[in-house]
């Protein structure tokens, strides 16, 4: 299932990693990472804080650039050389804090970077936001401003703000983190409805339901390794590493 | 044609010229007066063909503003003026500046010559020569009431005020040396900047004392209601004469004395005489006018309501705002420069702001005005204004504060913001432009106002480089009236007005900001 690092990318994977390693000074925050992501697939990225969860997805779309190995998203290699902003219109990102531009109405946070970016009239980019909108649900707050919102419902303008680019890809790190319980259903919702539609999505999240039963692979690492990759039902009921085991007697016991 | 190569060619007429035949050339001029048309020798302080004579119009009835066009510059020494540029048949004008300026513009080449009420002094001889015009004498004033004096030693342990710059002060040192060896209490010299201010002190009763001249008391005859007299008039030989100052030339000062003594031997200078009231009966009336009423309403409204006071608080207000605007403009790129990674345009930005932060700004504005033409002739040429100096030099001193502030507002900015344009696949502009900028503007814009206001007072340093703002108009209304309260209070209404318009300007920007606050946000909506 692991592809041999040796091999090269593959070009028909929507996301394809050979040894791809990152330091910060001389901490090596990802270390020689090998795997492949098809079309339509969604992964969960699982493992204890600090493992490298956040800086390995902020590759993908070169926010944090790697320092060696090749990445090849949508079979396009990944360097210095690649087009920042189309990498990043087919890579779509949510954060663990929204990160919501609070100084713009909701509608205008889902607008402004396809009228920036892709040089879309006003009149279509807010046909489309208000057409997300009312896919996370949140259609009737579209005049207001992020501060005025709860968490949950700024995450959920987070994802729609996201979709807005059309992404091939959605990132999404800790996306519920951050929240109540009750806040966490509506956007686990939207995550679940999003994965039906057939987005290729990874997702670094602690929650068990959507892990379990959305996702196709669970990738476990730590100290900025993957220890494994397999499907969540053999994962979950029989894990291969100890620190897999580990992770998981902790997460049951909180 | 430029101006040294003007210059360059008067110096060579002269040399061609025998001196013999020069000064007989003279002395026929003198002779015929000023019926004759004939051009007298042109002074090399002449530039460009136009006598530029410098004063500090605050010592009536020498040079002062006297009326309420602040650039109308009247008195003795302005007739004189006047009178010498007809006799080299050339246009004249009239620069003004504080009183601690003239000297250095006039070694700047800034002025042709330094016309201000200024006495014929040996130490101010050794640098400029100085062509004397009218008799004087030194007299020391008190409030009305007080008994005569019989030496400079009676003043022992007073105070006496003096205007700084002036040559009272090493006067009255040297008086003090004298009663320290007695074994005497020494005289107290207090200094202000204006004369004006020296005369306000004695009239409050702070002060026991000022030292003055002559003449100036017999035009203020009328202003002081009566409220002083002289209680002694030093026997000092020097302290006799006011003079002309020009660069030092003895062939220009030859040629101004023959002017000055031709303006004599015609009647010119005993018409200006008497227009001005220099006779010693003027003395005797200083009491006889009745004391004037506390705070005189209808002053205080002609002040608010004149041209002037207008004109000035406009250049008060041009001034601070282009000053602050460009200040701003400069201090954006400089702030992002010391947020980014560590270079050599950092090490020198922390140098710039370091150094005009740390000078103070009454220094930059005299630095800027009065030695960088040294530097640089090119400042020392007419269309370096005193509103460009400041405007200059404020925006730079300005733009070291703004740079914190910008610094700041774009630190606090959640670097989440970047982060989430980054990923949305925005350039480096848009995020700036569209992201970062108006957060930080929310943030900047309070610290940024207080600055602006703070600026705006500040303005009224330049009027040592001659700016004429809100705060020079109102002083040189002063000097000319006396009527201190009055203007004071009309310089305090615009001021004040100005500075509320700007805090209630803050108050609408700031419903702009209502993202940033839940309550107002809802409030805004509804
Ligand atoms: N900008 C950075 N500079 C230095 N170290 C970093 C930086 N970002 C992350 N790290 C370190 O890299 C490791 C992995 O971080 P991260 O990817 O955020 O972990 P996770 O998301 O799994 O909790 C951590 O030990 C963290 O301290
Ligand atoms: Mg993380």
């Amino acid at each position: 299932m692991n592809p041999d690092p040796k091999t090269m990318p593959d070009p028909s994977a929507m996301i394809s990693v050979r040894n791809l390693s990152k330091l910060y000074k001389d901490f090596i925050a990802l270390d020689r990472i090998s795997f492949d992501v098809q079309r339509g697939e969604k992964i969960v990225v699982l493992g204890p804080s600090g493992s490298g969860k956040s800086t390995l997805i902020r590759c993908f779309n070169r926010i944090e650039p790697h320092d060696s190995g090749i990445l090849s998203i949508d079979g396009q290699i990944i360097n210095a050389q690649t087009d920042l902003t189309q990498l990043r219109a087919t890579v779509g990102l949510v954060f663990q804090n929204y990160n919501l531009f609070p100084h713009l109405s909701v509608l205008d946070n889902c607008t402004l970077a396809p009228r920036l970016v892709k040089k879309t009239p006003r009149a279509s980019a807010e046909e489309m936001a208000m057409r997300f909108l009312k896919q996370v649900n949140i259609a009737e707050q579209a005049n207001k401003y992020p501060i005025q919102l709860s968490g949950g419902q700024q995450q959920r303008v987070a994802i729609a703000r996201a979709l807005c680019m059309q992404p091939e890809v959605m990132l999404f790190d800790e996306p519920t983190a951050a929240l109540d319980p009750e806040a966490i259903s509506g956007v686990v919702a939207i995550m679940n409805d999003l994965a039906q539609q057939g987005i290729t999505t990874l997702c670094v999240t602690h929650e068990m339901g959507f892990a379990r039963h959305i996702a196709d692979r669970i990738i476990f690492m730590d100290k900025g390794r993957i220890l494994e990759i397999t499907p969540p039902a053999e994962f979950f009921t029989n894990p291969k590493t100890q620190r897999a085991r580990d992770f998981l007697d902790q997460m049951i016991s909180y | 044609m430029t101006h040294s190569m003007a210059q360059f060619m008067r110096r060579c007429s002269f040399r061609f010229r025998p001196r013999a035949l020069a000064a007989a050339l003279a002395g026929v001029l003198a002779i015929a007066g000023s019926a004759q048309a004939a051009d007298p020798d042109l002074p090399g302080f002449i530039h460009d063909g136009t006598l530029t004579v410098c004063t500090n119009p605050t010592l009536p009835p020498m040079t002062f503003v006297n009326g309420t066009d602040v650039n109308a510059v009247d008195g003795i020494d302005m007739d004189i003026a006047h009178r010498l540029a007809e006799y080299w048949h050339v246009p004249m004008v009239v620069t003004t500046m504080d009183f601690t300026g003239l000297f250095p513009s006039l070694a700047a080449q800034r002025c042709s010559m330094v016309a201000s009420g200024i006495i014929k002094l040996p130490d101010r001889e050794k640098n400029f020569d100085a062509v004397s015009y009218q008799d004087t004498a030194l007299v020391v004033v008190a409030r009305a009431g007080t008994p005569p004096l019989s030496s400079m030693a009676d003043l022992s342990g007073k105070t006496v005020a003096v205007q700084s710059g002036t040559s009272y002060s090493a006067r009255l040192a040297k008086e003090n040396e004298a009663l320290v060896q007695a074994g005497r209490a020494p005289i107290i010299i207090q200094q202000y900047p204006t004369e004006d201010q020296v005369v306000q002190q004695v009239l409050i009763g702070r002060v026991f004392a000022f030292a003055s001249q002559d003449v100036e008391l017999y035009y203020r005859q009328e202003q002081l209601h009566g409220k002083v007299n002289v209680i002694l008039v030093p026997p000092y030989p020097e302290y006799r004469h006011f003079a002309l100052y020009i660069r030092k030339n003895a062939h220009d000062r030859e040629l101004l004395e023959q002017a000055i003594a031709t303006m004599g031997q015609n009647g010119q200078m005993a018409a200006i005489q008497k227009k001005w009231a220099i006779s010693p009966d003027a003395a005797k009336a200083l009491t006889r006018t009745p004391p004037a009423p506390m705070f005189r309403w209808d002053t205080f409204f002609s002040a608010l309501t004149s041209t002037a006071f207008m004109r000035g608080a406009f250049i008060t207000l041009a001034v601070a705002v282009l000053s602050h605007f460009t200040a701003i403009m400069i201090s954006i790129p400089m702030a992002l420069a010391l947020n980014g990674r560590d270079s050599l345009l950092k090490m020198v930005l922390k140098g710039y702001v370091s150094v005009f932060r740390g000078a103070p700004t009454l220094l930059q504005l005299l630095f800027i005005w009065n030695a960088l033409p040294q530097f640089l002739p090119i400042f020392r040429e007419a269309w370096f204004t005193p509103f460009l100096a400041t405007w200059l030099s404020l925006s730079i001193n300005e733009s070291a504060y703004q740079v914190e502030i910008n610094r700041a507002a774009l630190g606090a900015v959640d670097k989440g913001q970047e982060l989430a344009g980054d990923a949305l696949a925005m350039s480096r502009r848009q995020v700036y432009r569209h992201v970062i900028f108006p957060q930080a503007l929310r943030i900047a814009l309070p610290p940024t106002i207080n600055e602006f206001i703070s600026l705006l007072k500040t303005t009224s340093l330049a009027s040592v480089i001659s700016l004429q703002e809100l705060l020079a108009v109102t002083q040189i209304q002063v000097a000319r009236t006396f009527e201190f309260t009055e203007y004071y209070a009309a310089a305090l209404v615009y001021y004040l007005g100005m500075v509320f318009f700007f805090l209630f300007l803050q108050k609408r920007v700031e419903r702009r900001f209502a993202w940033a606050d839940r309550h107002k946000a809802t409030a805004n909506e509804s």
